[in-house]
């Protein structure tokens, strides 16, 4: 069995080094139109850059561009289609990040790529390959508030959202993305809902042609779920365990359909795992995967951590996977 | 309602008093100020004579305005959370962390055992008081917020962090109330965040102001209030100040599907934007509180802390405020007195009597049928 390390999507765009606050300098320096959008958007590529090198050296192998560029795992897609306002802000789930909440006016249309090319500058100066990232179509419209008689239902919305996100997942195949991870964690709030995500999932299933698919869900307990989410149509299925205690149990006992992301660091904490406590659940999971591979991420994405600690977190994992593999030769 | 409360506690505010959340922006010259005691180019000393004379500032501000209710304006602190991280036992200060857009804290650890360190705002409470014959109200940020805002590398779970947190709250508020507050806001904006520890977050804020002889306010903001409404009804404090406007009042439809029974602080101004309201908008606001709340545990104030605004924009968002409230005083003093257990102002008024005035002109034409035949 293979186990690649992952980052899981966000990495802190600040830290503790002056040099290290530079877009945030630059962002006030924006917002006082003291400098260009090509000056900023240099920062930018500058910070992505420097996000790569720290997961690389870190022993990361499946990297992301640490999202540097947005603004909230929300409003930076939704703000981006037609139709479609910012409004103020909102909670994201419980944690203690703000997201712009979009305001659907008429029928959603994509308005040119979301991601994509922020994906190709990634992947063009990253030692290692880079994962591409998107929320997905049901916690955007979850996200959202619909003021519009054209999505009285919320599936609606759903459904058109799939295809928006579809045309991206297209044009992160095509630019050559290996991996494509939709993020879905409201889905576990909201059980009922999965048929509708269901069918949402199709065209992006349809449109990653050689790209491998994943769903990934956090911040709540996916065990109830679990059985459902191997049926949706993607490839690999990622985890948070911070809050599914049963969840190794469970897949101890039903296996997986599917390539599995093991979130079983916790992201959102500073607290430092230990051997004891995670080694044992990979002891227990693997045996009963099958597709001789699994990728080992964070829980969740990375920004709620400060930088060095978020490093120092990719840099456990490594360490978990070596005194892992170490066990299993002695 | 907790008017009786107030009263005993030697109170007496007018209608729809009106308050601040707490933080107000700082002078540029404090700012500065902060920026060079961080280089170590300046004293605590140098730097506490410039934080006074801000809070003097924003004191005098708010006593011109007209607000009934004052605050300190936190011209002392940084984040609501860290500040008391950074003195407490227990805690190493973290690094940068993104809260929204380009706005970053420093998130505390909890790496051992929380203690009480002595009085953390008594201090500062004294000094704002001493300024004025208006109530200040006394500041803290709530146990379970603190918890939620921190990581922690000590405790074995959330829980059990959160009570340690009470315990050290606590005995802040006895201090307080030992001072003169009369008046205590415990901010607990965190609280809507995992429904199913409602039910702690609630016991660990009955440990802090159970038995207290003061009036305690809760502020809460940006949160799924669907989610523990109107479970958060137990939250034991006299007074919710909820943010409103940001949220486009939605919550007014959760207040009538199920009445508000505490005192609410209501939200008016929207913290994040740059543009003033005018009367008119803050005046409609107050309207639709009305619709749901009455007016004897109404109170008016911003969504949030005013500290991300400029100095002048927090100032004409108040007096936008405060001016509105004045018309809405006057209208309902002008509305006519009846059993009705909420009185209306402005459209609803209108409404209203229109209402009033038709089934009056329907009940006389039957009358008169009824004569005829």
């Amino acid at each position: 069995m293979e186990l690649v390390l992952a980052n899981h999507s966000s990495y802190p765009r600040v830290g503790a080094s002056r040099e290290q606050q530079r877009l945030r300098r630059a962002y006030a320096q924006r917002e006082r139109g003291e400098i260009s959008p090509d000056d900023f958007s240099r920062v930018q590529d500058s910070v992505v850059a420097e996000v790569i090198q720290e997961q690389a050296h870190a022993g990361c192998e499946l990297l992301t561009d640490g999202q540097i560029r947005w603004y909230d795992p929300v409003s930076h897609l939704a703000g981006k289609l037609n139709q479609v306002e910012i409004n103020g802000l909102l909670r994201y789930f419980d944690t203690n990040f703000y997201f712009r909440q979009p305001v659907i006016k008429g029928r959603v249309a994509g308005n040119g790529p979301l991601v994509a090319e922020d994906f190709r500058y990634a992947r063009a100066i990253s030692p290692r390959p880079i994962k591409a990232v998107l929320t997905g179509p049901y916690t955007l419209a979850v996200s959202s508030i619909r003021q519009t008689p054209v999505y009285r239902q919320l599936s609606t919305l759903v459904l058109d959202l799939g295809e928006v996100l579809a045309q991206e997942v297209r044009a992160l195949a095509g630019a050559g993305a290996e991996v494509i991870q939709v993020e879905e964690p409201a889905i576990l709030k909201h059980p009922k809902d999965l048929r509708v995500l269901h069918k949402a999932l199709k065209p992006l299933n349809q449109a990653k042609g050689s790209s491998r698919l994943a769903l990934y869900t956090y911040f709540a307990d996916a065990t109830p779920l679990y059985e459902s989410l191997q049926e949706l149509p993607v490839d690999i299925l990622g985890f948070d365990f911070t809050y599914a205690p049963k969840l190794p149990e469970k897949i101890a006992k039903l296996g997986s359909q599917k390539v599995l992301g093991l979130g079983l660091i916790d992201g959102r904490n500073t607290r430092m795992e230990a051997a004891p406590q995670v080694l044992p659940i990979l002891e227990k999971i693997l045996p009963r995967l099958s597709g001789g591979l699994v990728y080992l991420n964070p829980s969740c994405g990375l920004e709620y951590l400060p930088r060095e600690k978020a490093g120092a977190k990719l840099r456990l994992l490594k360490e978990l996977r070596d005194a892992f593999l170490q066990r299993g030769k002695r | 309602m907790s008017q009786a409360k107030l009263k005993k506690l030697g109170l007496t505010l007018p209608p729809l008093p009106t308050s601040t959340v707490g933080s107000f922006p700082k002078p540029d010259y404090l700012v500065e100020a902060r920026a060079r005691f961080a280089r170590k180019e300046i004293s605590q000393k140098e730097l506490e004579a410039l934080e006074r004379k801000a809070t003097e500032f924003w004191v005098a501000q708010q006593e011109a305005i007209g607000l009934d209710v004052l605050v300190d304006g936190e011209q002392y602190r940084g984040d609501m959370v860290a500040y008391f991280a950074e003195v407490m036992p227990g805690f190493q200060m973290g690094g940068l962390v993104r809260s929204y857009g380009n706005r970053y804290y420093r998130k505390p650890i909890i790496t051992g055992k929380i203690q009480w360190p002595g009085p953390m705002t008594v201090k500062w409470w004294k000094f704002a008081q001493g300024l004025t014959s208006k109530p200040i109200k006394g500041m803290l940020t709530g146990p379970y917020t603190i918890m939620d805002w921190s990581f922690n590398d000590f405790y074995p779970d959330r829980k059990s962090a959160c009570f340690a947190l009470a315990q050290v709250i606590r005995k802040e508020v006895e201090t307080l109330v030992e001072a003169g507050a009369k008046v205590i806001q415990i901010d607990e904006p965190a609280l809507s965040v995992r429904p199913e520890e409602l039910p702690f977050a609630i016991e660990a804020m009955r440990t802090v102001t159970d038995g207290m002889p003061a009036y305690f306010i809760t502020h809460i903001c940006y949160g799924a209030f669907e989610f523990i409404y109107p479970g958060m009804l137990r939250f034991p404090v006299d007074n919710f100040d909820l943010e409103m406007s940001n949220s486009g009042l939605d919550l007014i439809a959760l207040f009538k599907k199920h009445p508000f029974n505490k005192d609410l602080s209501f939200g008016v101004l929207d913290v994040h934007s740059h543009v003033v309201e005018t009367p008119e908008l803050v005046r409609g606001r107050i309207e639709k509180a009305l619709q749901v709340i009455p007016k004897e545990a109404l109170w008016v104030d911003p969504d949030c802390g005013l500290k991300t605004r400029t100095v002048e924009e927090a100032q004409g968002k108040l007096r936008s405020m405060v001016a509105a409230v004045r018309e809405v005083r006057q209208a309902l003093d002008k509305a006519p007195k009846g059993k009705r257990r909420r009185i209306e102002v402005g459209s609803v008024v209108k409404k209203r009597r229109k209402k009033i005035r038709k089934h009056k002109y329907k009940k006389m034409r039957r009358r008169m049928r009824h004569k005829k035949k």
